[in-house]
């Protein structure tokens, strides 16, 4: 049966037996570009789509719909997204219950993916070096798993990394800082990150002392370092900080850098099994501060 | 009417950009933004829009508005005016009315906003018509066109080795006083068309305010502020004293203004930690009220040229077009 009849009659089981208040899911919107969907009532799950357009992290809506224990939703997850609700598992932000995961069996996503310009422009950079065809957590499988083959290990992040650690830290620095100088402040990439879930940001409070308000780029070094240090053991490298952001600022890589030393030093890959990094400080009783 | 050919005209663009800053649209890494150019040859000419709208030269991302020096017991205050002249170069006719929707607060609406007075006198706009209309351009829906010449010092349109020019303010016919142009038996192109989209009339607006719509809308919204920092007319802003750095003792100060956008969930937050916006329908309801019928309200136009950035920048499709439609409909049906 085809995919995305099999991914509806599966969402309208689901919210008909009361198992989900909400089916999280992909439709494609009148422009032709396929984006988040929201699904409350049986009678809406024709909207609900599988292609390979499905480029958002879905489970970035997870805390926000989960506030109450008893809140159930169903989120269609690809194998990069399903490593993300095991890092909110490890972070304690949503239990196994509360979640019922539609993984799909995943070719990979095309390159311009929600923006409207994927026409034929091939896989995305973080797919063509994937050998992840089914989600590592899931309730149900959907789609036929295809065949790992022709994959290579070096994509364009492998490139540029090898480029990037080939330079003189100085030279890497103004690398870095010409790419950060572009940012606007926009925080696309930290409201698209399921991680950046934080109830306020350290980089937006009030009181804030870390950083000012301004776009100078040592702001903007200090936020987006800042970031990926906070992401760094939780990233699953999804890439959406990267694809949302307007000023096209390789956050990415850097992202893929940090995941990369853990690798090598801690033999760690975020999300494979819920479970907190080796680099995850656990305050408890008086260490929590107040 | 009057002509340039191109070589005619980079030649005296590279002259202008000795004696003004000039913007134009070009390539920084892979994105396309209006920023200064050193010279002619780091213009780009085919493009539809810049990622960003022109405004960040009028009201800047960032903008320093006092310096402040503590004095033993007392401050002593300096502002910081605008002084440089700029030239902008291949402005497109949306950016050139969402300059007019910001002229409407910033100059028009007292007090006048001194810092955005300055940077506009001392900036002269020369706009290019567009040749084609995007995928996600709408321009014509609300008012604008791709030839129109609103709000432009001078005005060039594309035509075969060359460029008709129109000088439309004193301003402009001041900037090419020293510029030979040649009289050509040309007719301007017929400009090119998009789709109309029918605007929600009357007082769709106010009664769209209790709609679900907006809730529905909003549950995809990543309340990021993409929209409101690639809009042309978008102008909210937050200020901050800040220590200058490097300030032993901390005695010097300045005050920055910076963009803001009601997407934010810190935007509307109140003393006492109350947000009249806490939800992000709110918040997203907002962006669109106060587009269409807030700012018209209270400064007269409208706050959308019909740029479609908004949409083209959007990672999760919110699209103005498809709530001007909603809206629309939703008074339509309650007719």
């Amino acid at each position: 049966m085809d995919v995305t009849k099999t991914l509806q009659d599966l969402a309208c089981d689901l919210l008909r037996e009361g198992k989900v208040s909400t089916v999280i899911g992909y439709e494609v919107g009148p422009r032709g570009r396929t984006r988040p969907v929201f699904i409350y009532d049986p009678e809406e799950v024709s909207r609900l789509v599988w292609n390979q357009n499905a480029t958002h992290n879905l489970t970035t809506y997870l805390h926000h719909k989960l506030q109450k224990p008893e809140d159930r939703v169903a989120v269609v997850v690809k194998p990069c997204d399903s490593r993300a609700i095991n890092v909110l598992l490890s972070d304690n932000k949503i239990t196994r219950e509360q979640v019922y995961v539609i993984g799909m069996a995943c070719e990979g996503i095309q390159e311009g993916a929600g923006f409207g310009r994927a026409n034929g422009g091939g896989l995305q950079a973080r797919c063509q070096t994937c050998t992840e065809r089914t989600p590592v957590v899931y309730d149900t499988l959907i789609g036929d798993v295809p065949e790992v083959k022709g994959v290579s290990d070096v994509g364009p992040y492998e490139k540029e990394l090898e480029r990037l650690e080939g330079l003189t830290p100085a030279e890497r620095m103004e690398f870095w800082l010409s790419q950060f100088d572009r940012c606007i402040r926009c925080y696309a990439c930290r409201q698209a990150c399921p991680m950046c879930d934080c109830p306020t940001c350290l980089y937006e409070r009030d009181d804030s002392l870390w950083i000012g308000m301004g776009t100078g780029v040592n702001e903007k070094r200090t936020f987006h370092l800042g970031r990926a240090f906070h992401l760094a053991g939780r990233c699953i490298g999804c890439d959406e900080c990267e694809r949302v952001c307007p000023m096209d600022i390789p956050i990415g890589l850097l992202n893929r850098k940090i995941a990369k030393e853990i690798q090598e030093m801690f033999k760690f890959q975020a999300g494979i099994a819920p479970v907190p990094s080796p680099i995850t400080t656990i305050l408890s009783g008086e260490e929590v501060g107040s | 009417m009057n002509f340039i050919s191109k070589k005619n005209l980079t030649a005296w663009l590279d002259k202008m950009g000795e004696m003004a800053n000039l913007v134009a649209p070009k390539m920084v890494e892979d994105v396309l933004l209006y920023k200064k150019v050193e010279n002619s040859s780091e213009i780009v000419w085919d493009y539809i829009l810049p990622v960003q709208s022109i405004k960040e030269v009028f009201f800047p991302p960032t903008e320093r508005l006092l310096t402040i020096h503590k004095n033993g017991d007392g401050v002593k205050l300096a502002e910081n005016l605008h002084k440089d002249q700029t030239l902008v170069f291949g402005l497109r006719p949306c950016d050139a009315r969402g300059m007019l929707a910001l002229d409407a607060l910033f100059l028009e609406t007292d007090p006048v906003d001194s810092y955005y007075a300055a940077r506009r006198k001392n900036t002269t706009l020369i706009g290019l018509s567009c040749k084609e209309m995007g995928d996600t351009c709408f321009c014509t829906s609300v008012g604008g066109g791709p030839q129109d010449t609103t709000g432009m010092d001078v005005m060039l349109t594309e035509v075969d080795g060359g460029y008709l020019v129109e000088a439309l303010t004193e301003k402009g016919t001041g900037l090419l006083g020293g510029l030979k142009l040649e009289d050509k038996a040309v007719e301007k192109p017929a400009p090119p068309s998009g789709e109309i989209i029918p605007l929600p009339e009357g007082d769709a607006w106010p009664e769209s305010f209790k709609s679900p719509f907006w809730a529905n809308l909003s549950e995809r919204c990543l309340s990021c502020r993409i929209c409101a920092y690639v809009c042309p007319t978008c102008r909210c802003f937050d200020v901050r004293d800040e220590p200058l750095p490097g300030s032993n003792g901390g005695d010097d100060y300045e005050r920055i203004r910076c963009w803001d956008s009601c997407a934010g969930e810190v935007y509307r937050r109140i003393a006492g930690g109350h947000n009249p916006r806490e939800a992000k329908g709110e918040r997203l309801r907002n962006r669109f009220l106060c587009k269409f019928y807030y700012y018209a309200e209270q400064y007269g136009p409208t706050a959308c040229s019909g740029c479609g950035r908004c949409i083209q920048s959007c990672p999760v499709n919110i699209d103005i077009t498809e709530v001007l439609g909603a809206v629309a409909e939703a008074t339509h049906d309650a007719k």
